[in-house]
C-alpha cells in the first residue's frame, strides 16, 4: 500500500496545485508533498522488502497494476525522491510563468518516474515510461529558453523513437510468452529465447535506452535540449531521466536477452567509450556553460553506461554508486549555472570573469561542486568512477585507459571553465552583484554536504548498493552460466 | 432488423420535418431517433438472424459496429445544432441525408450477399456527393462533390464489374458459397476469378481510401463542410471497414496468396504515402485526411492478420479514432472561425493563451491518435501490433511502427501551435454544448484507455 500512496502522493498533490492561485502556495505545497515522500521512502527502506501492491487492470492479457521494487528499483526511487525537493526548491522565489501548471508537470514527471521504477510488468513499465515524455514536453516547451519550439520537437520525436521500438520489443516478448500471455517481469525474465532472436532483439530493446541515457551515436537530441531547458528542467532531464535508460537496461536487456549482449558487448562498450573520450573533448571546446555542463554530463553517462555493460561486481557498485552522486551533482551544476547567469546575465564563458570578486562564498562553493564533478578523491564522486575504472580494468587495462579520460579531461575541461568564470580581475560588469541568499544555502549546502559526506564514508550507500549489486551480479552470472552452457 | 427499417423510415420523417420551418425541433427529433434505432440495435443482441433470403444477416459483429456508428452521429448531430445555427434553408436535408447514408452503412455491416454490399455502399455514397456539395456558393465545396462523384462512380464501376465477373466464374452472389467455390480451387484461382476479386478488392479499397485509391481524400475533406467531413472521417470510415472485414472474414480467407501480397503493399502504401504527405500539409483539414489514410494503413494491418480477434480490435481501433477526431473538427471550426476562415495549422495559435483546458483536451486527442499512453488510441495501437505480432508480421509491424513515429511529428506539430502564442489573438467563442462535447470526448478517450475492454464479436 505504501508503494500506491508514494506513487499517487505527488499526482494527487499535482492536481490540487492546479487549484491554487498563490505561487508562494503552491511551490511550499509542491516542496512538502516532495518532502513527504521522501520521508516515505525512507520508511520504505526500513520495511520489509515484501511490501508491493497488486490489482486487476482490464480483461485484456491480464495486465495487471503491480508495483513492487528491488534493490535496483529502491535506489532509483530513491534517487528521484532525493532529488524533486531539490528540484522544486530551484525554483522559489523566481519569475515563472504560470507556477502552478509548472509544478504540476513537475510532480507528474515524478508520479511517472516513480512508476517506471515500480513497475512489476513490462506493461505497466512502457506505460509510465512513455508517460514520462508528456510532462517534460511541456516544461521544455513553456518554460524553455530560446528556440525551445524546435528543440522540443526534436527531443520528442527522438525518445519517442526509441520508446516504440521498445514497445515493438516487449510485444513481441510477451508474445513468447507460454499459455495465457503475460507481460509480468517474473515472467519474460524466465523465457529461454534462441540466441539467433535474442541478437536482434538486444537492438530493438537497446535503442530506446541507448537514447534515453544516451549514449555515443544516440546522443545528437541532448546537447542542443539541455542547453535551451530551463533550470527545473534540464535538472529532470540530466539527474533523473537519463538513469531511466540504465535502470531499463537493467531490467530488459540482462535477464531477457543475455545472449544478446554477450554478443554485442564489445560494440557498445566501443560506442560508450568513444563517447566518453568524443563528448570530453568537445566539452573542452564549449563556450557556452550550459552546453559544456550538457556535454560533461554526457561523458560521465557514457562512462556509467559503459560499466553498465562490462557488468563485473565492481562496476557494478561503481554504477550504482555513481547513479546517485552524478544525479546529486548534475542537480547542484545546473542550479550554479542558474545563479551564474542571473549574476552575469550571460552563459557565454569569454565574456567572463573575476566574478569571485563580487561573490566569494558562491565561488567556493562552486569549487566545491567542480571538485565532485572532477572525482577529486574524498568526494562523492570519485568513489563511483573510481570503482567503475577498477571494473574496467579487469576487463581490459585500455578500457580503463579510456574511460579514465573523463577524469583527466574532467579536471581540464571543468577547471578551465571555473577559471574563467570566477578567477581574473574582469570584474567591471558586476558592480551590482550580490553574495549567495539564504535560499541558495539551502538549496546547495544539503546537496553538497551529501556529496562530501559519501566521498569520506561511503559505507551506508555502498551498503544500500551491496544488495543491489548482488542482485544485478546473479543477473550476469545466470546469464553467462546460459551463455556457457549453450556454448558447450 | 427492426432498426434498419425505422431508420430507413426515420430518414424520411426528418426530411419532412423540414416543412415545418423550425430548425431546433431538427436536431432533437433527429437524436431522439438515433437512441430509438440504438435501442432497436441492441435488443437483437446474441439473437443472429437472417433476412431476405438470407442477404442480410445480421449478428453480434453488425450489430456492435452499427451501434457504435450510432453513437458517432449522435455526437456528430450534437455537434450540429451549433454548427447549423447559421444555415438557413435545408438544415432538415442535411440530417436527413446523413440519416440515408447511416442506412447504407448498416447494410454494409450485415450483407451476406454481394448485391447488399452495392446497394449499401451506393446508398451511402449518394447522400455523401450531395452532403460534399452543401456548401453551394462555396468553389471549394462544389469541385470536393464533383471529384467525389466522378471518382467514386468510377470505383462503382470497377466494383460492380468485379461482381459481375465473380458471379461468372461462380453463379453465385452469396459470400459463404463463394467462398466454398474459391476453396476448392487450393489457391490456383481462375483468371475470371481472380480478376473479380481484385476489382471487388479496389472497390472497397477506394470507399476506405487505402492508397494508392486515396486521391479523392485530402481534395474531398478539405472542400466539404467541416461537419460532413467529420462524418466522412468517422462513420464512413467505420462502415468501410466493417463492410471490408466481412467481405474478407465470411468470404475470402484465406486470400489467394497474389491477392493478399497485393494488400499487404496496399497496407505499406497507406502508412507510408499517408505519414509522407502529412508531413508537408499545411491545411488542418487535409492533414487530418492524409492521417486518415494512415490510420487506415493500420487497421488493414490488423485485419490482414487474419485472427478471430481482429473485428474487436477493429471496432475498438474505429470507434476511439472517431471519438478522438469529432472533437478535433469542433475545436478546428471554432478556431476557424476566429481566425476568419483560414484553415491553416497557424489558426491553432493563441488557444493555451485564451483557452487552457480546450488545449489540455486537444493534448490529450492528439496523444490518442499519434497513440501515446494511457490514451485508448494507444490501446487501440497495443492491440493491431499485439494481433499483427503474433500473428508472425514482424517486419511489417516494425514498419508500421516507424510510420506510427513519423506520425507523432505532425500531430505534436499541431499541438506546439496551439501553445504557441499568437501575434494577433481574435477572441475564440466556443459554447457550450460544444464545450460539453469536447470534455465528454476527451474524458471518454482517457477512459477507455484506461479501461481498456473488448467485445467478443
Amino acid at each position: 500500500m505504501i508503494l500506491l500512496i508514494i506513487l499517487l502522493l505527488p499526482l494527487v498533490t499535482g492536481l490540487g496545485i492546479l487549484f491554487l492561485r498563490n505561487a508562494c502556495t503552491v511551490r511550499i505545497v509542491a516542496l512538502t508533498s516532495t518532502i513527504v515522500n521522501l520521508v516515505l521512502t525512507f520508511v520504505l527502506m526500513g520495511s520489509s522488502p515484501a511490501a508491493s501492491f497488486s490489482a486487476e487492470w482490464t480483461n485484456l492479457m491480464g495486465i495487471k497494476l503491480a508495483l513492487g521494487f528491488d534493490g535496483i528499483s529502491l535506489l532509483m526511487l530513491l534517487l528521484t525522491n532525493l532529488l524533486f525537493p531539490f528540484i522544486i526548491l530551484a525554483g522559489f522565489k523566481r519569475e515563472q510563468k504560470q507556477v502552478s501548471v509548472l509544478n504540476f508537470l513537475i510532480l507528474l514527471t515524478q508520479a511517472a518516474l516513480i512508476g517506471v521504477f515500480l513497475s512489476q510488468n513490462a506493461f505497466l513499465f512502457y506505460i509510465f515510461w512513455e508517460l514520462t515524455l508528456i510532462p517534460i514536453y511541456f516544461i521544455l516547451l513553456l518554460w524553455g529558453g530560446e528556440n525551445s519550439r524546435a528543440v522540443t520537437l526534436k527531443f520528442f520525436i527522438y525518445t519517442l523513437a526509441g520508446s516504440l521500438f521498445l514497445l515493438i520489443g516487449i510485444i513481441y516478448l510477451v508474445q513468447l510468452t507460454p499459455g495465457i500471455h503475460s507481460t509480468d517481469f517474473s515472467v519474460l525474465n524466465q523465457l529461454h529465447i534462441p540466441a539467433a532472436t535474442q541478437i536482434w532483439l538486444f537492438w530493438v530493446l537497446f535503442i530506446a535506452f541507448a537514447i534515453k541515457m544516451p549514449i555515443f551515436p544516440f546522443h545528437t537530441w541532448q546537447p542542443n535540449t539541455y542547453t535551451m531547458a530551463s533550470t527545473q528542467g534540464v535538472m529532470i532531464l540530466g539527474g533523473v531521466m537519463t538513469k531511466m535508460g540504465i535502470y531499463g537496461a537493467l531490467r530488459f536487456l540482462f535477464p531477457m536477452v543475455p545472449q544478446g549482449v554477450l554478443y554485442w558487448q564489445n560494440i557498445v562498450l566501443v560506442m560508450c567509450l568513444i563517447g566518453v573520450v568524443y563528448a570530453s573533448v568537445i566539452a573542452f571546446r564549449q563556450t557556452n556553460l550550459k552546453r559544456l555542463i550538457a556535454f560533461s554530463s554526457m561523458a560521465h553517462i557514457s562512462l556509467m553506461a559503459a560499466a553498465l555493460f562490462i557488468y563485473n561486481y565492481y562496476a557494478a557498485q561503481g554504477l550504482l554508486f555513481q547513479v546517485v552522486t552524478h544525479g546529486l551533482t548534475v542537480v547542484a551544476l545546473f542550479y550554479m549555472v542558474q545563479l551564474i547567469q542571473d549574476k552575469t546575465n550571460t552563459l557565454e564563458l569569454p565574456q567572463m570573469g573575476g566574478l569571485k570578486h563580487a561573490a566569494p562564498k558562491m565561488a567556493i562553493l562552486l569549487l566545491m561542486i567542480v571538485l565532485v564533478s572532477v572525482a577529486l578523491p574524498l568526494t562523492g564522486g570519485f568513489i563511483g568512477e573510481f570503482l567503475i575504472i577498477i571494473g574496467l580494468a579487469k576487463q581490459s587495462i585500455w578500457m580503463a585507459l579510456f574511460g579514465g579520460t573523463t577524469m583527466i579531461l574532467g579536471a581540464i575541461y571543468m577547471l578551465y571553465a571555473y577559471q574563467r568564470i570566477m578567477l581574473g580581475d574582469k570584474n567591471i560588469s558586476f558592480k551590482n552583484t550580490t553574495d549567495l541568499v539564504r535560499l541558495d544555502y539551502w538549496m546547495l549546502i544539503p546537496l553538497i554536504a551529501i556529496l562530501f559526506i559519501l566521498g569520506i564514508y561511503p559505507q551506508p550507500i555502498l551498503n544500500l548498493v551491496e544488495v543491489s549489486a548482488n542482485t544485478m551480479q546473479n543477473l550476469l552470472t545466470s546469464a553467462t552460466g546460459i551463455v556457457t552452457t549453450m556454448s558447450h | 432488423m427492426s432498426a434498419l427499417i425505422f431508420i430507413a423510415i426515420f430518414g424520411i420523417i426528418v426530411l419532412y420535418l423540414g416543412f415545418a420551418n423550425n430548425k431546433a425541433i431538427l436536431a432533437p427529433v433527429a437524436i431522439g431517433g438515433l437512441l430509438i434505432t440504438m435501442a432497436l440495435s441492441i435488443k437483437d443482441w446474441g439473437v443472429g438472424s437472417k433476412y431476405f433470403h438470407d442477404m442480410i444477416m445480421v449478428d453480434n459483429f453488425s450489430i456492435a459496429f452499427n451501434v457504435s456508428m450510432l453513437i458517432i452521429t449522435t455526437l456528430i448531430f450534437l455537434f450540429g445544432v451549433n454548427y447549423y445555427k447559421r444555415m438557413e434553408h435545408h438544415v432538415a436535408e442535411q440530417y436527413a441525408l446523413m440519416i440515408f447514408a447511416l442506412t447504407g452503412a448498416f447494410l454494409m455491416t450485415s450483407y451476406s450477399n454481394l448485391i447488399m454490399l452495392f446497394l449499401g455502399i451506393e446508398i451511402l455514397s449518394i447522400p455523401l456527393y450531395i452532403l460534399a456539395g452543401g456548401k453551394k456558393s462555396s468553389y471549394r465545396s462544389n469541385e470536393a462533390s464533383f471529384k467525389y462523384f466522378l471518382l467514386g462512380s468510377f470505383s462503382t464501376a470497377f466494383f460492380l464489374f468485379g461482381i459481375a465477373l465473380v458471379y461468372g466464374a461462380s453463379s453465385t452472389f452469396y459470400l459463404p458459397e463463394i467462398s466454398t467455390y474459391i476453396a476448392q480451387f487450393n489457391g490456383h484461382l481462375p483468371p475470371m476469378l481472380m480478376v473479380g476479386l481484385l476489382f471487388i478488392l479496389i472497390g472497397v479499397s477506394f470507399k476506405v481510401a487505402v492508397a494508392p485509391f486515396h486521391f479523392w481524400s485530402p481534395d474531398v475533406y478539405e472542400g466539404a463542410p467541416t461537419l460532413v467531413t467529420a462524418f466522412m472521417a468517422t462513420v464512413v470510415k467505420t462502415a468501410g471497414f466493417a463492410a471490408f472485414y466481412r467481405l474478407l472474414g465470411i468470404g475470402l480467407l484465406p486470400l489467394p496468396a497474389a491477392l493478399e501480397k497485393t494488400l499487404w503493399v496496399m497496407t505499406g502504401l497507406s502508412l507510408l504515402v499517408g505519414n509522407l504527405a502529412a508531413l508537408k500539409q499545411s491545411n488542418f483539414k487535409r492533414l487530418l485526411a492524409y492521417s486518415a489514410i494512415v490510420h487506415t494503413g493500420f487497421m488493414l494491418l490488423a485485419m490482414l492478420s487474419q485472427h478471430d480477434s481482429a473485428g474487436s480490435v477493429l471496432l475498438y481501433y474505429t470507434f476511439v479514432y472517431s471519438l478522438a477526431t469529432i472533437p478535433l473538427f469542433i475545436i478546428f471550426i471554432h478556431m476557424k472561425r476566429s481566425a476568419k476562415g483560414l484553415e491553416d495549422l497557424v489558426i491553432f495559435r493563441g488557444l493555451y493563451k485564451q483557452k487552457p483546458w480546450v488545449a489540455v483536451f486537444m493534448t490529450i486527442l492528439l496523444m490518442s491518435l499519434a497513440g501515446l499512453p494511457p490514451t485508448s488510441g494507444f490501446m487501440a495501437k497495443y492491440q493491431v501490433f499485439t494481433l499483427a505480432i503474433s500473428q508472425g508480421y514482424l517486419a511489417i509491424s516494425i514498419f508500421a511502427i516507424i510510420m506510427a513515429i513519423i506520425g507523432v511529428y505532425y500531430y505534436f506539430y499541431v499541438l506546439r501551435e496551439a501553445f504557441t502564442d499568437s501575434d494577433e489573438p481574435n477572441p475564440i467563442l466556443i459554447p457550450f454544448l460544444n464545450a460539453a462535447l469536447i470534455i465528454a470526448c476527451g474524458i471518454a478517450v482517457v477512459l477507455l484507455g484506461l479501461f481498456t475492454f473488448t467485445i467478443p464479436i
